[in-house]
């Protein structure tokens, strides 16, 4: 069978684009100027306000404290037997970036391992089924993630896939002593759920980048005797690029703030991870299990509304390099994004 | 090598070209064919073994009567945080849809491009906000500064928080994509702004807006962090405004480390019921788009 | 000299049939197409022209819906053999499309896209680009900055580079869609010197709605009407004294 599927460059998932250059000014100006004619202006200002208020709200219950050089740092002893507590978050940031990164290039790759398959190996009526269904992944419930992680993944990786890489591989730094537990939580559980949560982000972003790429530039690959291969690489995903940094950041941004499947299958200590195997925490996860702990500690309180700013800090900042390379609407109907 | 050679060459020698490298080539493309499409797989097996399991271990101990059980004194009666969410729900959509829609016409209909960039951008930035920051501002504002304490209308409104960018985001989109012709032959007939908005847009965004509200419910019930933090006891309570409230996340959540028993049938019980109702109002939302789109195309002609 | 041996011709095209659902595009068609010409294909729109020049390098397989019988022998090989891989027949024929469609890359990286698939050397594609940049009366304009971005190029070098990529990897067959559409008379006269220039080595098919392209430019004219070769021969017999009431038609404009 020799014939070539057409290179999937259809009508792009994005909806029909809003008019060339802004709305028609619809407010009626008269002479005199009221101040009820702010009034249909306000109810635009709720996203903005919203994130100012969450700002400012995290400044002022971290009484703006700073920690000084050890609030970046690896202790965190919240409630100390002796002496003072300490707030040191390197432990988080670390954690949060061990598992973030490793689950994000795995997404990457897979994503555009599919997203290639999608556009320029498959025809358009099994494509038709198979994207939604990538798609949904993203619609899944972290903690329903969690629940099927921590009961059933996380055992499946404790018995059988740990032991072999371990068995395999323990001559790595890293990957060595102490052996892998049977319960199997620790990172490399929530690194695969965290692809798995990543995934459809980076697969849906990059396939709508291959979309558009234009027909006739795929077509003068093809005409120049390259295979499909050939023309996506050396054509498509150049001109791809920026959908796939864009894939990148974003599904970075989604796995970096996972909470709640994180929490219930890394094994959550507050310390560095002994090897591969073992346990650790993010940010995200250790903010979501101490806060009640935290009740009625003041230092306690400020220092994780703290942590909070770090994240939403970094957050922010991935975000908006992300979306600045995309369209303003290109996820406007993906849960999560 | 300047012209193509002048010794007679049959097309059999062009055309097959047996070298090492082009068979390579062609060999790379045709495993790639084969190989590239299984990744779906990587997608697709732990979805369908997501959903077996969490099914397989609720459904034996699913019942009527389990699901309507809402005895307060049962301390793992399914009904009370059924109960509990959907109350949570219509509360928090409410708030959001009050909030969201009148942002998002005001965003369309009454901004310039740039101020208008500015709120798109900040309600994209909410998006991607990590829940469990949601959380801390529902828990610092709301249940310590307001002092309304851990509670249903603490938790419902961070969750109402949660979901309105979200609403915000699809009421533009909505409103943006009203045909210009339309839009200006509304107004050049005479309407006013406030006409034009409810009588002639609303009725064609509604379907979407409608749309991106089943899309907010559903990430607003598989949410965790928002309500937990700023409503949840150890205890499962029935709700009144300023009590503690079980939402069926948070059922999940207290109960997911037992050890087989009721408490742990309570958790998968809880996720199962979730996880229907995410997936399939995910899959409405779907099919209504797609139905949407050919009706906004149809609107062109 | 060149390939002008005694066999015969190059291309040949017996009982093509092109069917999409019921409709015939293409409609039982044979022609030959001799070494060391252009032939012109012509008439009306939707007569089918560019779905046949498409046929002849497999490209109209990435139309969805096109059933393709019968054959299309390059040499003596029919294209459309089963153990024939497409990949190989679009390096023997190439084509140059209607819009210039360069690479957002450099002049020198455009050129050389189909020589890096198959060749490592980079002294034997640098070679091969200039060779192929000069056929394409390209070169003198660009040999200065070969690494200039491709898309800086006016509209007429830039198709034209697009005639030099597809020689660069030395087809022997070239077909050409409509490829001065796009340009001003200027760029189109430079393009058609290229072609006039090009003829005595390659075989060139152009596809051209422009009655007086086909007659500055080619050796034959090939008529076409709903799928069905009408008439064909020298380019004077058919545009000065065409011999179908349908050609007869054409050319006097009654369909244009």
């Amino acid at each position: 069978m020799s014939a070539t599927p057409t290179p999937d460059t259809g009508a792009s998932r994005e909806p029909l684009p809003p008019p060339a250059s802004g709305p028609p000014d619809l407010e009626v100006r008269t002479g005199s100027f009221r101040p009820s004619h702010l009034i249909p202006f306000v109810p635009a200002l709720v996203p903005t306000a919203l994130l100012i208020a969450i700002v400012v709200e995290l400044l002022i219950s971290s009484k703006f404290t700073n920690f000084g050089l050890a609030f970046w740092g690896p202790h965190w002893i919240p409630s100390p037997s002796t002496g003072a507590p300490t707030f040191g978050i390197a432990v988080f940031i670390t954690g949060s970036f061990l598992t973030a990164i490793p689950a994000l290039l795995l997404a990457l790759l897979i994503g555009i391992g599919i997203a290639v398959a999608s556009t320029s190996y498959l025809p358009r009526w099994l494509t038709r089924w198979l994207d939604p269904f990538v798609d949904l992944l993203a619609g899944i419930p972290s903690i329903v993630y969690g629940i099927w992680g921590y009961l059933l993944v996380a055992p499946f990786f404790g018995t059988v896939i740990n032991p072999v890489i371990y068995h395999n591989f323990h001559w790595v730094p890293g990957f060595g002593a102490p052996a892998p537990a049977v319960e199997g939580v620790g990172l490399p559980v929530a690194i695969f759920i965290l692809m798995l949560m990543a995934l459809p982000i980076t697969t849906l972003l990059i396939r709508d980048a291959l979309r558009a790429v234009p027909r006739d530039l795929w077509e003068a690959g093809l005409g120049l005797g390259a295979t499909r291969w050939e023309t996506t690489r050396r054509v498509a995903i150049p001109y791809a690029m920026r959908g796939i940094v864009s894939a990148g950041f974003l599904g970075f941004g989604r796995a970096f703030g996972e909470t709640v499947m994180v929490a219930m299958v890394l094994n959550v200590v507050p310390a560095f991870p002994l090897n591969f195997y073992s346990g650790t925490s993010t940010m995200a996860a250790e903010m979501f299990t101490q806060l009640d702990s935290a009740y009625g500690n003041g230092q306690f309180l400020a220092a994780l509304s703290e942590m909070a700013l770090v994240l939403l800090a970094i957050s922010l900042v991935v975000n908006i390099v992300g979306r600045r390379l995309i369209s303003r609407f290109a996820t406007y109907d993906v849960p999560g994004l | 090598m300047a012209l193509p050679s002048s010794t007679p060459e049959t097309g059999q020698d062009l055309l097959f070209d047996r070298s090492g490298r082009t068979q390579w080539r062609l060999g790379f493309d045709r495993a790639a064919g084969w190989l590239l499409p299984l990744l779906f797989l990587v997608a697709i097996i732990p979805i369908l073994d997501l959903v077996y399991y969490v099914g397989a271990q609720a459904l034996p101990t699913l019942s009527l009567a389990v699901i309507t059980n809402t005895n307060p004194r049962d301390p793992y009666a399914l009904g009370v945080p059924i109960e509990s969410t959907v109350e949570v729900m219509l509360w928090a959509t409410a708030v959001a849809v009050a909030l969201g829609l009148f942002g998002g016409v005001a965003t369309a209909e009454f901004l310039g491009e740039r101020a208008a960039g500015w709120m798109r951008m900040s309600a994209n930035l909410l998006v991607g906000t990590p829940s469990v920051v949601l959380g801390y501002f529902g828990y610092f504002a709301l249940v310590l500064g307001l002092g309304w304490g851990l509670s249903f209308v603490a938790g419902a409104t961070t969750l109402a928080f949660f979901m309105t960018p979200y609403i915000f985001r699809v009421t533009d989109l909505a409103y943006s994509s009203i045909p210009r012709p339309i839009r200006e032959a509304a107004l050049g007939a005479g309407a006013r702004p406030y006409q034009y908005v409810v009588k002639v847009a609303a009725p064609i965004a509604f379907p979407q807006i409608l749309n991106g509200v089943f899309l907010a419910v559903a990430i607003g019930v598989g949410e965790t962090a928002p309500i937990v933090l700023t409503s949840t006891h150890s205890v499962i309570v029935p709700p009144t405004l300023f009590s503690p409230v079980t939402f069926l996340t948070a059922a999940i959540w207290l109960n997911f480390s037992q050890p087989p028993g009721p408490a742990l049938a309570l958790a998968f019980q809880a996720a199962f019921l979730v996880l229907i109702v995410v997936v399939a109002l995910n899959i409405v939302v779907r099919i209504i788009s797609a139905r949407y789109q050919k009706r906004l195309e149809g609107l062109y002609q | 000299m060149n390939a002008m041996t005694s066999e015969g011709p190059v291309l040949s095209i017996r009982h093509l049939t092109i069917q999409a659902k019921n409709k015939k595009i293409i409609d039982d068609l044979s022609l030959d197409f001799p070494p060391s010409s252009l032939t012109a294909v012509v008439g009306p729109s939707g007569c089918g022209k560019t779905t046949l020049v498409r046929s002849l390098n497999r490209m109209v397989e990435l139309t969805p819906g096109l059933r393709v019988r019968g054959e299309v022998d390059y040499l003596g090989q029919n294209i459309y053999a089963p153990q024939v891989n497409p990949v190989m027949v679009r390096r023997r024929i190439g084509m140059v499309f209607q819009r210039p469609t360069v690479f957002p890359t450099t002049i020198f990286e455009n050129a050389a896209f189909g020589l890096r698939l198959v060749h490592e050397d980079l002294e034997v594609i640098e070679k091969s680009v200039q060779d192929a940049l000069e056929r394409s009366g390209l070169w003198a304009e660009v040999k200065d900055d070969l690494d200039r971005p491709a898309l800086s190029l006016s509209g007429g070098q830039q198709q034209r580079l697009c005639i030099a990529r597809a020689l660069a990897i030395q087809p022997r067959v070239l077909l050409l869609d409509e490829p001065t559409s796009a340009l001003d008379p200027a760029a189109t006269q430079r393009v058609e010197a290229t072609m006039q220039r090009l003829k005595e080595d390659y075989v060139l098919i152009l596809v051209t709605h422009n009655v007086g392209q086909a007659a500055r430019v080619s050796d034959r004219v090939a008529f076409l009407h709903s799928g069905r070769l009408i008439e064909v021969g020298p380019t004077a017999d058919v545009l000065e004294r065409p011999r179908e009431p349908l050609t007869q038609q054409f050319i006097t404009g009654r369909f244009q």
